[in-house]
C-alpha cells in the first residue's frame, strides 16, 4: 500500500537513533509527568508506549516532537535536535483528540495538512484516504463523519506526507476491529519501509504486535522489551496481567 | 417537577460560573467599569479650549463690539487675538491653530440687523457646536450690555463641508469604523478559539506551518471576508438608490444616502487596514478566552472604551483630560479621524493628517499581528 516513505536522513546517518531522548523531564506545577526519560530508537521499527492514564505517554509523544518545551533534557528526532521546524516535514502525529476540522470534507481536511507539510500532490490525499477506507466518504463533512471515522481521517491527516517517523497517540481508538487489523498491517508495511513507529496504546493484542514496548509509570520508562520480555519480568503469560502488575507491583527493572 | 433534579442543576450552574473568572469579572465589575467611564466623561468632560480670532471688518464701529466680545470670551476662559483679514483667520482655523474666528461685517453699524459669521474647523461637528455656542454666548452678553438696536444675525460657516447639515456626515464614517473592527474581531477571536480548543492547533503547530503563516493565513482569510463586509457597509451608508412605487408599495429609498467628500475608495482603505487590525487583535485575545463565551467577554473590556474615548459618540476634546492621552494609543481614534478626513474633508493623499492615520493604523495592524504571532507559541509550551 502506498508507496514506501521519504526516508530523509538529514543530518543523522546510519548510526544516529531514528529518535534519542536525554534526561527529559517535564513538570506542570507539582506533577512530573515526564521524569528523567532517556532512550534510544532504532528506524524502522514499531515501539508501542504502554501505561496507566496519566503515566506521561501523551507528555512524552509531545515532548518529542518539539511541542511542548523540556523542564530538563532533550529530544532528537533523525539526529536534530527538537524543537525544530523544518523537521517537523519528517514527523507525523496523530494526536489523542482527533484534530480535524469539522466543517471542512474528509478529503479537504486531508488536503489541508497535506499542504501545511508542502506537499501538492494530489494523489497523496487520494491514497491515505485509501489506506483508512475513507476514499467513498471523501465529500463527506467531518461533522458528520461517526467517530471511529473521524479517528481515521485523523490518521489519514497524520500519514499524508508518508513522514519517516510516525507518533500515533491511541491511533485505534474507536475504530472496528477488522479495521484494527487492517491498520496494523499497514503500519507492518510501513516499518518494513523504514519508518519508525511509535504507538500509544491500552489494547494489549495491539501491543503484542510491536516490535519493542516501552512501559510508562509516573512519568518514566519503567519497562522495556519485546512483550515476551515484560512477560517473563511480570511472571505470566498474559500480557494484560503483566501490564497489572507493571502498573501496581514494585518498579521492575527492565 | 423534581425538586432535587431541579436543585442539582441550579447548583451544576453556580459552580461553573463561579470557576469561571472572566464571567464573573463581565458581571459584577465590568457593568461598574462601563457605566463609571461613561459618567466620568460626561460629568467631568473638559470644557473646550476656545482659542478665537476675530476679524474687524467694520473699521472704527467694530473696534467697540470686538472689544466688547472679547471680554466676554474671555470671561468664558477663551483666548482671543485680532487677526488681519478673513483669509488668515481660514488658514488659522483650517491649521487648528485657532478654534473658531468671528468675523464682523463691513456693513455692522449700517445693516439692521448685521450678519456675524462664525467659522468653524467642520471635521468634528459636535466639537464645533461647543465654539458656536460660546460665541453666541458672548454676543448676547455684548447685546445686553450695549442694549442698542437688534441683535445681529449669526450665520456658521464651517472650512471642511457644510455645518449642520446631516448629522450622518461626520457620524457615520465613525460607525462604519466601529462596526467594522468589532465584527472582524468578533468573527476571528472566535474561530482562533475553536482552532485552539478543537486541537487542530495543536496539530498545526505539529506541521511545518511557521506562526507568521498562521497569521498572515487568517488575515488573508478574514481579511476576505472584512473587505466584503466594509464594502457593503461603504456602499449602504454613501448609496441612494431610489425603488419606485410598485403597486400598493410607495417609493422609497435603499441606502442612507450620505454624502462623501473625497474618495469612497480611499474610505475603504483605511477600514480594510483597521480591519486586518482587528484580525491579530481577536488571534491575541483568544489567547487568555477559554471558551467562545470569554471572547465575547473582553468587549466591554477592549472595545467598549474605545467606542466611548476613540471620538465616535463624544469629541476627544471635550473628555475629561486624564482621558485624552488613552485615546493615542487606540487604533479606532486614528481611524474616525481619517475617514471624517475623506467624508467631511474631501481629504487625499496629498493630505498629510490622513496620511498620519493611515500609517499609524498599519502601524497598529502590523504590531498586532507580531503580538498575535508571538502569542501562538507562548500557548504551545
Ligand atoms: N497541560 C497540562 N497541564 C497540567 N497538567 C498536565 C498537562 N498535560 C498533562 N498534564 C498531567 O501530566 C500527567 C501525564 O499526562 P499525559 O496526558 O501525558 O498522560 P497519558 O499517559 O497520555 O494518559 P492517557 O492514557 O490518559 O492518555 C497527568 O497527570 C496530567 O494531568
Ligand atoms: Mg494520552
Amino acid at each position: 500500500m502506498g508507496q514506501p516513505p521519504v526516508l530523509a536522513t538529514g543530518s543523522g546517518g546510519a548510526g544516529v537513533p531514528a529518535i534519542r531522548a536525554v534526561g527529559l523531564c517535564k513538570s506542570f506545577g507539582p506533577i512530573r509527568a515526564v521524569d528523567d526519560i532517556s532512550v534510544d530508537l532504532a528506524h524502522g521499527r514499531i515501539y508501542g508506549l504502554l501505561g496507566p492514564n496519566g503515566s506521561g505517554k501523551t507528555t512524552l509523544i509531545r515532548l518529542l516532537v518539539g511541542l511542548a518545551a523540556p523542564t530538563a533534557g532533550s529530544a532528537e528526532v533523525l539526529g536534530v535536535a527538537m524543537p525544530s521546524r523544518d523537521n517537523l516535514r519528517r514527523i507525523g502525529y496523530m494526536t489523542q483528540a482527533d484534530g480535524v476540522y469539522p466543517s471542512l470534507t474528509a478529503a479537504e481536511n486531508a488536503s489541508f495538512f497535506a499542504a501545511a507539510y508542502g506537499i501538492r500532490d494530489a494523489s497523496a490525499v487520494a491514497q491515505a484516504l485509501d489506506v483508512v477506507e475513507l476514499a467513498d466518504r471523501r465529500d463527506a463533512i467531518t461533522a458528520t463523519l461517526s467517530g471511529g471515522q473521524r479517528r481515521r481521517l485523523s490518521l489519514a491527516c497524520a500519514l499524508v506526507h508518508r513522514p519517516p517517523v510516525l507518533f500515533l497517540d491511541e491511533p485505534t481508538v474507536g475504530v472496528d476491529p477488522l479495521l484494527r487489523i487492517q491498520f496494523w498491517e499497514h503500519f507492518r508495511t510501513l516499518a518494513d519501509a523504514g519508518t519508525t513507529i511509535i504507538v500509544s496504546s491500552h489494547v494489549m493484542d495491539e501491543a503484542d504486535r510491536c516490535d519493542e514496548l516501552l512501559f510508562m509509570r509516573s512519568g518514566r520508562v519503567s519497562a522495556r522489551g519485546t512483550g515476551a520480555e515484560l512477560r517473563r519480568a511480570a511472571g505470566t503469560d498474559d500480557l494484560e496481567l503483566a501490564f497489572i502488575r507493571l502498573s501496581e507491583g514494585p518498579e521492575v527493572e527492565p | 417537577m423534581s425538586l432535587r433534579r431541579t436543585q442539582a442543576l441550579f447548583r451544576r450552574v453556580v459552580r461553573e460560573i463561579r470557576r469561571d473568572r472572566p464571567s464573573i469579572a463581565l458581571l459584577f465589575i465590568a457593568p461598574l467599569v462601563v457605566t463609571g467611564l461613561l459618567t466620568f466623561i460626561l460629568r467631568e468632560g473638559e470644557t473646550p479650549t476656545i482659542d478665537a480670532l476675530i476679524v474687524n471688518q467694520a473699521g472704527q464701529p467694530g473696534t467697540l463690539v470686538a472689544a466688547e466680545l472679547t471680554r466676554a470670551l474671555e470671561a468664558e476662559g477663551a483666548t482671543v487675538q485680532a487677526a488681519a483679514d478673513e483669509v488668515s483667520a481660514r488658514t488659522a482655523v483650517a491649521d487648528e491653530s485657532a478654534t473658531v474666528a468671528v468675523l464682523l461685517p463691513a456693513d455692522l453699524a449700517t445693516a439692521q440687523p448685521p450678519t456675524i459669521t462664525i467659522l468653524t474647523n467642520g471635521l468634528d461637528p459636535s466639537a464645533d457646536g461647543a465654539q458656536v455656542a460660546a460665541v453666541q454666548r458672548a454676543f448676547l452678553a455684548v447685546v445686553a450690555s450695549a442694549a442698542n438696536g437688534a441683535p445681529p444675525t449669526i450665520e456658521h460657516t464651517t472650512i471642511y463641508g457644510v455645518p449642520s447639515s446631516d448629522p450622518l456626515v461626520a457620524f457615520a464614517p465613525a460607525l462604519v469604523a466601529f462596526f467594522a473592527y468589532f465584527f472582524v474581531y468578533l468573527l476571528t477571536g472566535v474561530s482562533f478559539l475553536r482552532e485552539r480548543t478543537g486541537g487542530t492547533l495543536e496539530r498545526l503547530m505539529a506541521t511545518p506551518v511557521a506562526r507568521g503563516e498562521i497569521v498572515t493565513g487568517y488575515s488573508l482569510g478574514f481579511g476576505l471576508f472584512a473587505t466584503l463586509q466594509v464594502a457593503l457597509l461603504l456602499v449602504w451608508v454613501i448609496g441612494s438608490v431610489q425603488v419606485p412605487s410598485i403597486g400598493p408599495l410607495p417609493a422609497f429609498a435603499v441606502g442612507l444616502g450620505v454624502d462623501v467628500a473625497g474618495s469612497p475608495v480611499l474610505a475603504f482603505l483605511v477600514v480594510v487596514v483597521l480591519a486586518l487590525g482587528a484580525v491579530s487583535l481577536g488571534i491575541f485575545l483568544s489567547t487568555f478566552a477559554r471558551t467562545e463565551l470569554q471572547v465575547i467577554q473582553f468587549i466591554p473590556i477592549v472595545l467598549t472604551p474605545q467606542f466611548l474615548l476613540s471620538g465616535v459618540l463624544f469629541p476627544i476634546s471635550s473628555l475629561p483630560a486624564v482621558l485624552q492621552p488613552l485615546t493615542a494609543i487606540m487604533p479606532l481614534t486614528y481611524a474616525v479621524d481619517g475617514l471624517r478626513q475623506i467624508f467631511v474633508r474631501g481629504a487625499d493623499l496629498g493630505i498629510a493628517e490622513l496620511r498620519f492615520d493611515i500609517l499609524v493604523l498599519v502601524a497598529f495592524a502590523i504590531g498586532f499581528a507580531t503580538v498575535a504571532s508571538l502569542t501562538i507559541r507562548r500557548e504551545i509550551a
